[in-house]
């Protein structure tokens, strides 16, 4: 009951202090690399994509204007909203699945005029709000048993299944993946676990049998048996390994790429832009990216062990959560580690509803910082 | 409160140290990526490099050879053809109008046709699909445009395959048209199932071709080229890459073989021929296959396999005579007087009447406030039913339809499959209609008034059926009640030729069964019989003239009116009215009447007369004779 503003008036705390430069550093030049590369993916693409820099600079600019007011609100309010948000996000989902019945196939977006706003990518941060507002009552050195994992698994299962019936199963995952990391970090108990693992190697073959629709069972197909369908996405994958291979060490060079500039590549701005970085920068620049990606995922760390509450940290480790699988399943899908999932890099690839929510998510993470001295 | 404040705070410090779980993700997740650059770009970096330089792979869908179709003695009715089609690859093209000028004296078609083709195509495909410019090159022609491609990028020769229907239009409507899969049928089939089918691949369209597309699609196999950087087809050894990508050869499609007659599919051609009508024919035998189905006018699927023109396209869909309709199966009509057997069979069965009784038929009959009429001026005086099925008197039937009802007539009529879709092996059958009261009240509204009876005791009304149905149900009632399930695919067999699946006769109903309400005695099908021999051979019968030698058929005429219920319009004067409101004529008959082999039914449309179906049906059976009874046929020459 005593200190807050003590401590904010501590010099020692000067306002440059209480920023995460780490965090803001790495940001900055994730969002060059982004840039450059954009520059260079979209050489020879047709000319209605030729806005698609100019686009990204203004989503990039919103994503700078979203951090600072995110930063300057603070992160209290949205853990205050949290179930409001979820619920207003299931909402959402639901709407675009009326909507979406009367266009032909999957239908992901609500057309908002100047934005196609896409419930599913907010989805993900409202998944992260509310498990951390709800995990933030457990004691981590217990773990949780399996009582406890009866209400996330709802708040989980919900828009999970929304999400995947649209159908958009790479985020539908995300969902669980994010969620799974925290619930993992907060300790699950191990017979939990064990059952868990077990249920999945019951429910993977009826999952497979009934769940996936052709076009994703031949997308998994064609990763583990790329002779399957070599026109598809076999083809693909073949083209994108062989462009990040030919960088070699060293790479190319800005626009000399041949395999991005010869438009042997599909999806290039978007999922498979990581192809044309590695193939023009070769490991060199693979190794610089990843290591600036490594930074902002530990900076997020630093602030989690900084937080003042649980949900804070609990926050933290949903954002590095969301970062860390985008990279992973975007780079190991381009190299051929993963099957082709249509999931964007984080901060390079382009698209307005994935710079947004991610540097969103940033701006949580900036603020929990900014606020880690406080008392409230 | 404090308490609470402390215990959390003790959470939290130790969810701090569980900071470790996310430096172990973040530590083995970037180590796989890592490697696996490590790996592609260090220690396979100098060959993908190689790749990526000199030899990009080019792929080629290479679409497989469609199953052959043949007739039930195994000759072709379709098959594969090799075409040298000339091919440009938008994408590798810098000059659209030089490359057009350059091409259109060697394969003489207009420059500004060429650049017209490539745009649209750009626009409808973008940039990667090649376009077909020409099919069916010469060879004169073939060596030029490889002399052209020296100087030009994106020009290809390639091998396609033609799908070709030799007997050009006479299977049209049996065997139907393939083409290329459209991108509203794509995502159809990818949703059922058949991921292979991508853009750019041929499907069957319309029938057979379409109805067993799985069985004689085949899969289409993937050929990887070298190109140069400038995508020209690199030569030199054929290319594996880290083991991961071999050719994979094409997969042929299944052999489909029908039940159709080459001869008598050609007989029921030339017999339409000879006569000035459209129409259809369908000739069905014992078990239910298809011999001859031919609907007329007719079209010609082969122009449908090279890419039919938009000319040609809309000619055929605004040709008023509908020749890509296959009439015999997918228009349902009013049966008329073909409709009176199963009415006659109803009586019989039901005790209104029997073989002998005699039921005065004048040529007027009165019911509530209006007279229905006979199609003759004079009546038939008291006659049995063997004579009224003879002269079609509708007096006679109008009276039958009162005494029985219409839900007991549509009992038997569904019983010998009216009414519902036979289960043809086609698609788009039309399932005909017979209506009984609960039908009416379901879907008009209206209570059944009893008047409509007579319509439907003489086919009119809302009573509705394709010649499919009623040849059918003939061939039912010349079996003594046993329906088939008509069907014009007796087996499948593999490239191989090993039978992958049979199709066999299948009973669908049998009426001899005493078990069943729509139970028919053995005694009143022979009843009916003779009334249907009657119109074949008695003296006033109405299909005498069908009479061939040492051959008897037994049958039905029908002359069905179009437009509007009432029974007394039917005969007024058919021939001054527009041709669309004209009568149909109808005949159906099997034979030999002894031991029935064989049904056949025929339209024709807007005839105004049953009696322009009657020659086309002779001249059907005399085909079948000469084909499968020759024997007696050589009797006839030694009487003369």
């Amino acid at each position: 009951m005593i200190h807050s503003d003590i401590m904010v008036s501590d010099p020692s705390k000067s306002l440059f202090r209480r920023i995460n430069i780490y965090l803001i550093g790495s940001l900055i030049a994730l969002n060059l690399i982004g840039l450059v590369n954009l520059l260079s993916a979209t050489t020879n693409i047709a000319r209605h994509l030729r806005g698609v820099f100019n686009d990204q600079m203004i989503w990039i600019s919103l994503g700078w204007l979203l951090i600072f007011f995110i930063t300057a609100i603070g992160y209290r309010v949205f853990i205050r909203l949290a179930y409001v948000i979820y619920a207003l996000n299931i909402l959402a989902l639901i709407a675009v699945m009326v909507i979406g019945k009367s266009s032909y196939g999957a239908q992901r977006w609500i057309d908002l005029g100047f934005f196609n706003y896409q419930p599913s990518e907010t989805m993900k941060l409202a998944m992260i709000l509310v498990m951390a507002r709800y995990l933030s009552r457990f004691d981590p050195r217990i773990g949780m048993d399996f009582k406890d994992l009866l209400i996330p698994g709802l708040l989980i299962g919900l828009p999970f299944a929304l999400t995947a019936k649209q159908p958009d199963l790479g985020t539908a995952l995300l969902i669980l993946m994010v969620t799974g990391l925290m619930l993992l970090t907060m300790k699950i108990r191990f017979r939990v676990l064990l059952s868990a693992l077990c249920l999945a190697l019951i429910a993977g073959p009826v999952v497979w049998k009934v769940g996936l629709k052709p076009y994703q069972k031949n997308r998994v197909l064609t990763f583990l048996y790329p002779n399957r369908d070599p026109r598809g996405a076999g083809y693909n994958s073949i083209q994108a390994k062989i462009a990040v291979g030919s960088g070699q060490i060293f790479g190319k060079g800005f626009r000399n790429g041949s395999q991005s500039q010869l438009e042997f590549l599909p999806e290039k701005q978007t999922d498979f832009i990581f192809c044309v970085l590695s193939e023009e920068y070769g490991f060199l620049g693979c190794i610089a990216t990843l290591g600036i990606y490594a930074i902002l995922l530990l900076s997020i760390i630093q602030t989690m062990i900084m937080a003042r509450d649980m949900e804070a940290a609990l926050m933290c480790v949903g954002i590095f959560a969301l970062i860390l699988w985008h990279v992973f399943i975007n780079t190991g899908m381009v190299t051929g580690l993963l099957p082709i999932v249509g999931v964007p890099l984080p901060l390079i690839s382009y698209g307005g509803t994935s710079t947004l929510t991610i540097m969103a998510g940033l701006g949580w993470v900036s603020s929990i910082y900014f606020r880690k001295d406080m008392f409230g | 409160m404090r308490l609470n404040i402390i215990h959390e705070s003790y959470n939290l410090k130790e969810l701090h140290k569980r900071g470790i779980v996310l430096y172990i993700f973040l530590a083995v997740l970037f180590s796989l990526v890592l490697m696996r650059l490590v790996w592609l770009q260090i220690i396979q970096g100098d060959t993908l490099y190689a790749f990526s330089e000199k030899n990009l792979l080019k792929e080629i869908r290479v679409q497989p050879p469609r199953g052959v179709i043949f007739d039930r003695f195994g000759r072709i009715l379709a098959e594969n053809l090799p075409n040298f089609a000339l091919t440009l690859s938008p994408q590798y093209i810098k000059n659209t109008e030089d490359l057009a000028e350059h091409l259109s004296p060697i394969i003489d078609i207009p420059a500004q046709d060429i650049t017209h083709e490539i745009k649209k195509s750009i626009r409808q495909n973008g940039n990667y699909r090649p376009v077909v410019i020409k099919n069916f090159l010469s060879w004169t022609e073939i060596n030029k445009v490889e002399l052209l491609k020296l100087d030009f990028q994106g020009i290809d020769i390639e091998e396609l395959i033609f799908r070709s229907q030799p007997y050009k239009d006479l299977f049209a409507h049996a065997l139907g048209y393939i083409g290329e899969v459209s991108s509203r049928e794509l995502p159809r089939l990818q949703e059922k199932g058949e991921i292979h089918v991508q853009q750019g691949d041929i499907i069957g369209k319309s029938g057979l071709e379409d109805r067993y597309d799985s069985y004689a699609r085949g899969v289409p196999g993937i050929s990887f080229v070298k190109v140069d950087a400038k995508g020209r087809e690199a030569l030199g050894e054929s290319l594996k890459f880290l083991g991961h990508i071999d050719d994979l050869p094409p997969k042929h499609g299944d052999n489909l073989h029908t039940t159709l007659d080459l001869d008598l599919q050609q007989a029921a051609a030339d017999a339409f021929k000879k006569t000035e009508y459209t129409g259809a024919l369908i000739a069905i035998n014992r078990e239910g296959e298809i011999l001859a189905l031919y609907s007329h006018p007719t079209f010609d699927p082969n122009d449908f396999s090279k890419g039919i023109t938009s000319q040609k396209w809309s000619s055929l869909v605004n040709n008023p005579s509908k020749p890509l309709r296959n009439k015999a199966i997918q228009d349902h009509l009013s049966p008329g007087s073909t409709f009176k057997p199963f009415v006659a069979l109803s009586a019989l069965q039901t005790k209104k009447i029997s073989e002998n009784s005699l039921v005065s038929a004048p040529s007027a009959f009165r019911f509530g406030n209006r007279t229905y009429h006979d199609h003759t001026q004079t009546g038939q005086g008291s006659i049995t039913v063997t004579q009224a099925i003879e002269m079609s008197s509708n007096v006679f039937f109008y009276k039958q339809g009162l005494a029985v009802g219409v839900d007991t007539i549509a009992q038997y009529a569904k019983a010998l499959g009216l009414g519902k879709l036979t289960g043809i092996d086609l698609k788009n059958e039309a399932p005909g209609l017979i209506p009984t009261t609960e039908w009416k009240k379901l879907n008009r509204g209206e209570p059944w008034q009893e008047g409509e009876n007579l319509n439907i005791a003489i086919g009119q009304g809302y009573v509705n059926a394709t010649i499919l149905q009623l040849a059918n149900a003939y061939m039912a009632i010349a079996m003594n009640g046993k329906v088939y399930q008509p069907r014009l695919i007796n087996k499948v067999t593999n490239p191989r030729g090993d039978t992958i699946q049979e199709f066999p006769a299948l009973l669908v109903t049998d009426l001899g069964d005493e078990s069943k309400p729509y139970y028919i005695s053995a005694e009143n099908f022979k009843v009916v019989q003779k009334g249907l021999y009657r119109v074949a051979n008695g003296e006033h019968g109405t299909a005498r003239s069908s009479k061939i030698p040492n051959f008897i058929i037994a049958g039905k005429t029908g002359t069905a009116q179009v437009r509007g219920f009432s029974a007394d319009e039917i005969y007024k004067s058919c021939y001054v009215r527009p041709l669309k409101q004209r009568h149909n004529g109808l005949f159906i008959a099997y034979g030999p009447y002894e031991t029935p082999e064989i049904t056949v039914a025929v339209l024709t449309e807007h005839s105004c007369s049953s009696s322009k179906s009657v020659p086309i049906v002779r001249d059907f059976y005399q085909s079948y004779v000469a084909k499968y009874h020759p024997d007696r046929l050589s009797k006839t020459k030694d009487m003369k």
